[in-house]
């Protein structure tokens, strides 16, 4: 267009005041697009270039050639000032004003070029800036709907979101009409959002009894004047039919362009609720699953705690195990066993843990704090005397009391009459135990009463011989073994050792050893070889002893005045004899099976020389057998034990068992005998009890002198017979019951043998009947007698020549 | 303790008690009471067997006259078997025994004897 003015013919009209207005006009239209442009809507864009046409048409007219270029630079200038920052823009302006300088330096007649650069140029520059705006406009416009696009999308997310949310959103306005109602809403409430929408809350989801209630909290959460915006609420909601639910309710307060509006979120609570009674159900059956299997675990406890118990024997060693195993499976703090002794009275048997009633072994009466109580009351009790929780059960065996159990838990521990009925059950089985213990101890008892007695309770005193004996119990068996051993006095000043060993323990053996005790000593008597007598005693173990018995045994007869022993074994270890210088040495001789293995073994005797002085050891094998140790080990250690110990026989047995045993408990029964013999010398003097039973010792001794002088045969029977006759007076004399004893001393001189008899007693000549055949033997036998009277006693003297 | 053994066998109608070891006034008289109860009314004679009999004392000679009395006194012959040179033998010639009742050396000499009659 403005080309267009340029080629039309004109009027030279500069100084017309138009072109003024029409300046000014452009200049404000310019301007206004500047400002505009951002938000100028296409009706603005259009009127604006309408405009602008028309101003440089008008100005075309009003104007030459000369005044249009301003107004043809103008363009350019606003052009700048639309596109370009605001200096580049005035540098552009600057440039316009500096080319219109020299349009107007050549500007009479413009030359052809200048007019067709303003003919093509002017369109082209207008027709950018028109695309431009128009682009501008476009992008806007195109900007504008696609955010409202956007926001539809939005918005119809967020419904979609609200309406697949598991909870019901529900908002409301000020007065309580519903404004939003999501599908879950619609489901959960039974009311679609089109019949909800609208409507009072209160009347669709409220039951009839809680509406006020519920009109208050509305109140209040939809009071912008309450700072809390937002509530979790537990409400019981109702559906359209009528039913009712649970639910929880979290309502927030919210502010929509100065509307209030209370919106929350609505959940169904019921499933959670039975999910939690489920899960609490659950959690109670875990618990009376574990309850239940403490409680098997407490009697499986219990089990094994009178299995170990019935391992013990003794209470003793039972009752400690018992009350720490059963405080253990209890979980009390202390644990307490209390046996019943004499009348009316308990005893502490054992303890673990705290300070039991009777600690100090002072016994508690019946009903006497609560051990006595309970025993007083024979019935279970739980109480807690002093804030702590006790269990007291009496223990009843075959309907007798015989002991009280107690447990004690400490604060804050109780315990319950599950507790009560468990420590019952333990109870009985304690009770059993001990019943069982008590038992095995009275057998104990009476095996090892008879066993004592079986056992010599002293040695025979030997003049010229001295012996010992040692018997150890085995420790841990607590059994009575069937170790024996026996010393006897056999006719003809001869000794005779036994030494045996019962296969087996505990009463049958105690017996068996009796029988063969006696059975031993009844057939020496019968004047029997060593081989004849064992032999006899085989035959009453192997026709007698139903249960197979078996036996081993040594039988030692050591017969002084011949300096000889002789000797069967029947299985047993070899005796040990030392003489002399020597070293120990084990007799082995002839050695037999044990006793009751064979009807008719062949049992041989051994004999060996005794020195006048020497030591014969006799032992069981628990003295030399060791676990897991050899027995010529044993064997060895014994010999040298022996060679090094003592020779007195009191003092070789300490000796031996300290070294041999050293820790004093032996793993089985030990016994142990030792015999020396004391060298003779040509006199001897020798005290004796004033009993009848002294004279076989008297003869003993008198027998093994004689043949130490050598005397003959005959002679040592005759002399024996004399000076028995004159000591049978003695003890005659001294009285029945009297103490003192009488002397026999012996002096042998040349040839000559020279016995004195003395005793404290008054002398009785001549004994009448049977008695009096005394002296006559004495004279008979006798070269010499002289009796001797005084007020102190009577002495007799024997002597005689030997040949 | 007692160093007497008594041992009683019956042969037929003889009795045969075997007397062993010590004996002394301890032993004597329940030893003669134990052969006395040993020898039944029926039995015809009673051999008492000292041959192994190591020991005798006046006591024991008291008992064996007491016990011939006894056996007299019942129509029963009693015979004695001491061996010969031994200090029991020696104490019953001493004591003049054999006019109570014959000594013989063994049981068998005794048994012959009484056979006889």
């Amino acid at each position: 267009m403005a080309g267009l003015t340029i080629v039309l013919p004109h009027d030279p009209r500069v100084d017309d005041p138009g072109l003024g207005l029409i300046a000014l006009a452009a200049a404000v239209l310019g301007a206004g697009l500047l400002r505009g442009a951002e938000r100028a809507v296409m009706w603005q864009l259009h009127l604006a270039l309408v405009l602008g046409t028309g101003m440089v048409a008008l100005a075309n007219d009003f104007t030459g050639q000369t005044a249009l270029y301003p107004l043809l630079f103008s363009w350019p200038i606003l052009y700048a000032f639309y596109f370009l920052e605001r200096p580049a823009a005035a540098a552009h302006v600057t440039l316009a004003a500096l080319a219109y300088v020299i349009v107007l330096l050549d500007a009479d007649l413009p030359s052809p070029l200048v007019r067709w650069l303003l003919a093509i140029g002017t369109p082209a520059v207008a027709g950018m800036l028109i695309a431009r705006l128009l682009d501008r406009v476009r992008v806007e416009r195109i900007e504008s709907r696609d955010r409202e696009l956007l926001l539809q999308q939005n918005e119809a997310r967020t419904r979609i979101v609200l309406d697949s949310a598991p909870d019901a959103f529900v908002a409301i306005d000020r007065d309580g009409s519903v404004r939003t109602w999501n599908a879950a809403a619609e489901r959960m409430l039974g009311w679609s959002a089109s019949e909800a929408i609208g409507k009072p809350l209160r009347a669709l989801i409220i039951p009839p009894e809680l509406r006020e209630a519920n009109d208050q909290l509305r109140r209040d959460l939809l009071d912008p004047a309450e700072a809390d915006s937002t509530r979790v609420l537990e409400l019981e909601l109702q559906r359209r039919d009528g039913s009712r639910f649970p639910a929880e309710v979290r309502a927030s307060r919210v502010t929509v362009r100065g509307e209030v509006f209370a919106a929350g979120f609505l959940r169904d609570t019921s499933d959670r609720l039975r999910r939690e009674a489920e899960r609490e159900a659950l959690l109670r059956a875990q618990a009376a699953r574990a309850e239940a299997e403490r409680v098997a675990e407490m009697v499986s406890g219990m089990q094994q705690l009178v299995d170990a118990a019935l391992a013990y024997r003794t209470l003793r060693e039972m009752l400690p195990m018992l009350v720490t195993r059963l405080r253990g499976v209890l979980k009390a703090n202390a644990a307490a066993i209390y046996l019943v002794e004499g009348r009316e009275q308990l005893r502490l048997g054992a303890a673990s843990g705290g300070s039991p009633a009777g600690a100090d072994g002072a016994p508690l009466n019946f009903g006497e704090g609560f051990p006595g109580g309970v025993a007083a009351a024979r019935e279970a009790t739980l109480a807690e005397p002093d804030g702590d929780s006790m269990i007291g059960v009496p223990l009843l065996a075959g309907g007798e009391l015989t002991g009280v159990l107690v447990l004690c838990a400490a604060s804050p521990r109780r315990f319950s009459s599950d507790d009560l009925n468990l420590v019952r059950l333990a109870a009985d089985r304690v009770a059993l135990a001990i019943d069982h213990a008590r038992l095995y101890e009275r057998e104990l008892k009476i095996a090892e009463t008879l066993q004592r007695s079986l056992l010599p309770e002293r040695l025979p005193r030997l003049p010229g011989l001295e012996v010992a004996a040692r018997y150890l119990p085995a420790a841990a068996e607590a059994e009575v073994g069937g170790d024996w051993y026996d010393v006897l006095s056999m006719p003809g000043g001869r000794v005779g050792l036994v030494m045996g060993d019962i296969a087996g323990k505990g009463l049958a053996a105690a017996s068996m050893v009796g029988r063969l005790r006696s059975a031993l000593r009844a057939y020496v008597l019968e004047g029997h070889s060593p081989a004849l007598v064992v032999g006899q005693l085989n035959r009453l173990i192997w026709t007698e002893a139903q249960d197979g018995h078996m036996a081993t045994l040594l039988f030692v007869v050591v017969d002084p005045a011949e300096g000889r022993m002789a000797w069967v074994n029947a299985g047993h270890p070899p005796p040990l004899l030392v003489d002399g210088a020597e070293r120990p040495r084990f007799l082995e001789g002839a050695s037999s099976v044990p006793l009751g293995v064979l009807p008719y073994p062949d049992f041989r005797e051994s004999s060996q020389t005794v020195e006048p002085e020497a030591t014969v050891v006799l032992y069981t094998d628990g003295l030399i057998e060791r676990p897991g140790e050899n027995i010529d080990l044993g064997l060895r250690k014994l010999a040298e034990m022996v060679r090094d110990a003592p020779r007195e026989p009191d003092a070789l047995c300490d000796a031996l068992l300290q070294a041999l045993l050293p820790d004093g408990a032996p793993s089985d029964d030990v016994a142990l005998l030792a015999l020396r013999t004391i060298p003779m010398s040509d006199r001897f003097d020798v005290e004796f009890a004033p009993e009848p039973e002294a004279l076989a010792a008297m003869r003993a001794l008198l027998r093994r002198w004689l043949r130490h002088v050598k005397a003959s045969e005959a002679e040592v029977g005759e002399i024996l017979i004399a000076c028995n006759e004159a000591a049978t007076n003695a003890i005659e004399h001294s009285g029945v019951g009297a103490r003192t004893p009488f002397e026999v001393s012996g002096c042998f001189e040349g040839r000559r043998v020279e016995l004195s008899v003395h005793d404290h007693g008054a002398w009785r000549p001549l004994r009448k009947g049977e008695g009096g055949r005394g002296l006559p033997l004495m004279r008979a036998f006798m070269d010499q007698i002289d009796v001797t009277s005084t007020a102190e006693g009577t002495t007799v003297r024997l002597s005689r020549t030997l040949y | 303790m007692e160093l007497v053994g008594l041992e009683i066998e019956e042969e037929e109608d003889i009795v045969i008690a075997h007397v062993t070891g010590e004996l002394d006034i301890v032993g004597a008289s329940s030893t003669g009471e134990a052969i006395v109860d040993g020898v039944p009314t029926s039995a015809r004679a009673l051999v008492v067997d000292l041959g192994r009999l190591e020991f005798i004392d006046s006591s024991g000679i008291a008992m064996m006259f007491s016990l011939a009395r006894r056996l007299g006194g019942r129509r029963q012959e009693l015979r004695v078997v001491a061996r010969g040179g031994d200090p029991v033998h020696r104490v019953l010639e001493l004591v003049e025994f054999d006019r109570a009742a014959p000594i013989y050396e063994t049981v068998e000499e005794a048994l012959a004897e009484l056979s006889r009659n």
